[in-house]
């Protein structure tokens, strides 16, 4: 076992280690942090970001990136409100219409990075844009009548419902991130992802067929962005416009410090999975201090460019 | 994404001139992405005149002009800036913070005699320029990923405007306002000469050939002797003075300070650098076909305002002619490059 400690492996010891020590730090500071309600409630919120990350995870282990995840978050989240008008027996149409933009947005994302050539920086840019105008103008900027629609109580029961102590939307992520590790580390389409990351060109000569790979990451994440969406309406409610803005950021910034490079081919999802846990537990613990705002996003920042630091550098050639 | 080949732009980019192809022919190859951001620029305008002449019976005068070009000169310096960077094969993504940075310290500290002002305004450009420096050591020296790196920066420097401005609020001075964006005249286009200027020494410089060498191949650049920390932490400094330079002209504009207002400069200065044809891939193009770049920015949203476009549309409008204008200038980039193989 030891002689598996590969720098990758250590990596991702090194997430959870920041998770664990950011726990240990807002018990000291603040009594009751550490405590059962805190944990679960602070590992909920940080499910949403790592729902998206996943999704972000899986583009950028082939080298790309996904911009579009605020808006294709936010939309899916009117989109559920709005399908489904808070009534249960809509609930199954609405999700599956919701998940269905998801994957077109993040299916056209892929087509156009793979076929026409666009770097996926611009092309899920561009789209962000696209559908931020969609859902603000089909809403009329959230003023029409099946806006305001609560999520359906299913939906708020499979985030808040619990179920052996632990709220559903836990057991969701815990599920996910069972099913993206192990699709990573054992099945052909994994190690395709892994080949493409490397060397696209290395996979398509060992007969990857990258082009479609590629395509089907982009599908996944935007899923991904969907599924958080519907979750996150489920969590709170309702939808509001600026509700993805937050996202897109973190998830990048959790998948980074869970020890994925941003330049793909090295890293797993269960680095990312811990990123986001240490993200949210770091935001905790600034609010259990009462930080102000700007104090907040400095010290954000400066957390994650210390963890970078500590072991995201490139090895000197 | 797939990789670009490299060694044939080596070449190019140290300046050895193998082919036998006419010169015209070679000069239209090397700036195909400047032309053709000129080109969209250019119908982009003809377009707005256009609609504009139908609807109000007369051309654009002086304060559409006025206007339009003290608009974008925050977005046409980001630009300039993002455009260095990403020639070294980086990106910037603390451009919004700094400018919500700077244009908080403007806000605030700008005021009284003239020389006064004179030494706020360089004190503010010193802090973007300190600002893109720690981005340039973390990139440079930290061999840290350019893209997580300013996402994290950017989170510091929009922590550090909001301290430095909670509310938005501050004066700027009319004398400051008249001088960088007279609202009575397109003076401003002054200072985007000089910017233009600017650029072109900085490309003839030893820095300028550095910035293209590392972009296009950065192992050979390193072979030919080029010190890639000092570059890249120059680029990014120089990235930084200009983000500055767009928050002042942010605050002359708006006569006062917001500690958010700077944030859409982030992802609008990368959608004006690849409409002005630069690779983001590093190596190739113009910060003059940046500056184009914002411009097409500012006349895409006039044209939505004059052809009645509903106002929540816009942003699937501005994305879509985004996608449209990069494909269209990839094939074109494509057919005019094997045209003259």
């Amino acid at each position: 076992m030891l002689a598996r400690l590969t720098p990758d492996v250590l990596r991702i010891l090194a997430a959870y280690g920041a998770a664990v020590a950011l726990f240990v730090i807002g018990a000291l500071v603040h009594p009751g942090f550490a405590s059962f309600p805190s944990v679960t409630s602070i590992l909920l919120v940080a499910s949403f970001v790592g729902l998206v990350a996943a999704g972000q995870c899986f583009v950028i282990l082939i080298g790309g990136i996904d911009l579009s995840v605020p808006w294709v978050l936010n939309a899916a989240a009117i989109l559920l409100a709005t399908a489904s008008l808070g009534q249960n027996a809509r609930a199954f149409y609405a999700i599956a219409l919701t998940l269905g933009m998801g994957a077109l947005v993040g299916l056209v994302n892929g087509i156009f990075v793979v076929w026409f050539a666009v770097p996926a920086v611009v092309m899920t840019l561009a789209m962000n844009g696209v559908v931020e105008g969609l859902a603000l103008g089909l809403s009329g900027g959230m003023t029409c009548a099946a806006c305001a629609s609560y999520a359906p109580p299913v939906v708020a029961a499979a985030v808040h419902g619990v179920f052996l102590g632990i709220p559903a939307a836990l057991w969701l992520w815990l599920i996910v991130v069972l099913i993206v590790s192990f699709v990573l580390a054992f099945t052909r389409f994994g190690r395709a992802t892994y080949a493409i990351g490397n060397n696209a060109r290395a996979a398509f000569l060992a007969g990857v067929n990258v082009n479609l790979t590629t395509v089907f990451l982009y599908v996944l994440s935007g899923l991904f962005s969907a599924l958080a969406g519907i979750l996150l309406v489920g969590f709170g409610g309702q939808a509001s416009l600026g509700m993805g803005d937050p996202y897109l950021f973190q998830s990048i910034a959790a998948v980074v410090i869970g020890g994925v490079s941003i330049l793909g081919g090295r890293g797993n999802y269960l680095g990312a999975a811990a990123g986001a846990v240490s993200l949210t537990a770091l935001v905790s613990v600034l609010l259990a201090l009462n930080m102000p705002e700007y104090g907040r996003s400095i010290i954000y920042g400066v957390v994650i460019l210390a963890l970078l630091l500590l072991y995201g550098r490139e090895q000197r050639e | 994404m797939p990789p670009e080949s490299s060694t044939v732009s080596d070449i190019r980019a140290s300046g050895a001139h193998h082919s036998r192809r006419p010169r015209a022919t070679h000069v239209v190859g090397q700036n195909i992405g400047l032309i053709l951001a000129a080109a969209i620029l250019l119908l982009s305008i003809i377009i707005f005149v256009g609609m504009f002449a139908i609807q109000q019976n007369r051309l654009p005068g002086n304060f559409e002009i006025t206007s339009t070009v003290n608009n974008t000169m925050p977005l046409a310096l980001a630009a300039i800036g993002q455009t260095i960077v990403v020639l070294t094969r980086g990106i910037d993504l603390s451009v919004g913070g700094v400018i919500d940075l700077t244009n908080a310290l403007a806000a605030i500290y700008l005021a009284g005699s003239v020389a006064h002002m004179v030494l706020v305004a360089v004190l503010v450009v010193l802090v973007g320029a300190v600002a893109g420096l720690i981005n340039g050591l973390l990139v440079g020296l930290g061999r840290l990923q350019p893209i997580v790196v300013t996402l994290a920066t950017l989170s510091i420097f929009q922590g550090l405007a909001i301290r430095v401005l909670p509310q938005p609020g501050g004066t700027v001075p009319d004398g400051f306002t008249a001088f960088l964006v007279n609202t009575n005249a397109p003076f401003a286009l002054f200072f985007l000469v000089l910017a233009a200027l600017g650029w072109m020494a900085l490309r003839r410089s030893r820095l300028g050939v550095d910035i293209f060498a590392i972009g296009n191949d950065e192992p050979a650049a390193i072979a030919h002797g080029v010190n890639v920390v000092r570059t890249k932490v120059l680029a990014y400094t120089i990235g930084g003075m200009l983000y500055a330079l767009a928050g002042l002209f942010l605050a002359a504009n708006a006569t006062s300070g917001d500690a958010t207002s700077g944030n859409v400069y982030t992802l609008t200065s990368i959608v004006a650098t690849v409409l002005g044809g630069v690779s983001l891939f590093g190596g190739r193009g113009s910060a003059v076909g940046s500056i184009c770049g914002a411009f097409i920015t500012t006349m895409i949203v006039n044209i939505l305002f004059y052809a009645h476009i509903n106002p929540l549309y816009q942003s699937f409008y501005e994305g879509l002619f985004l996608v449209i204008a990069v494909v269209l200038g990839a094939a074109i980039g494509h057919l005019v490059r094997r045209g003259r193989a």
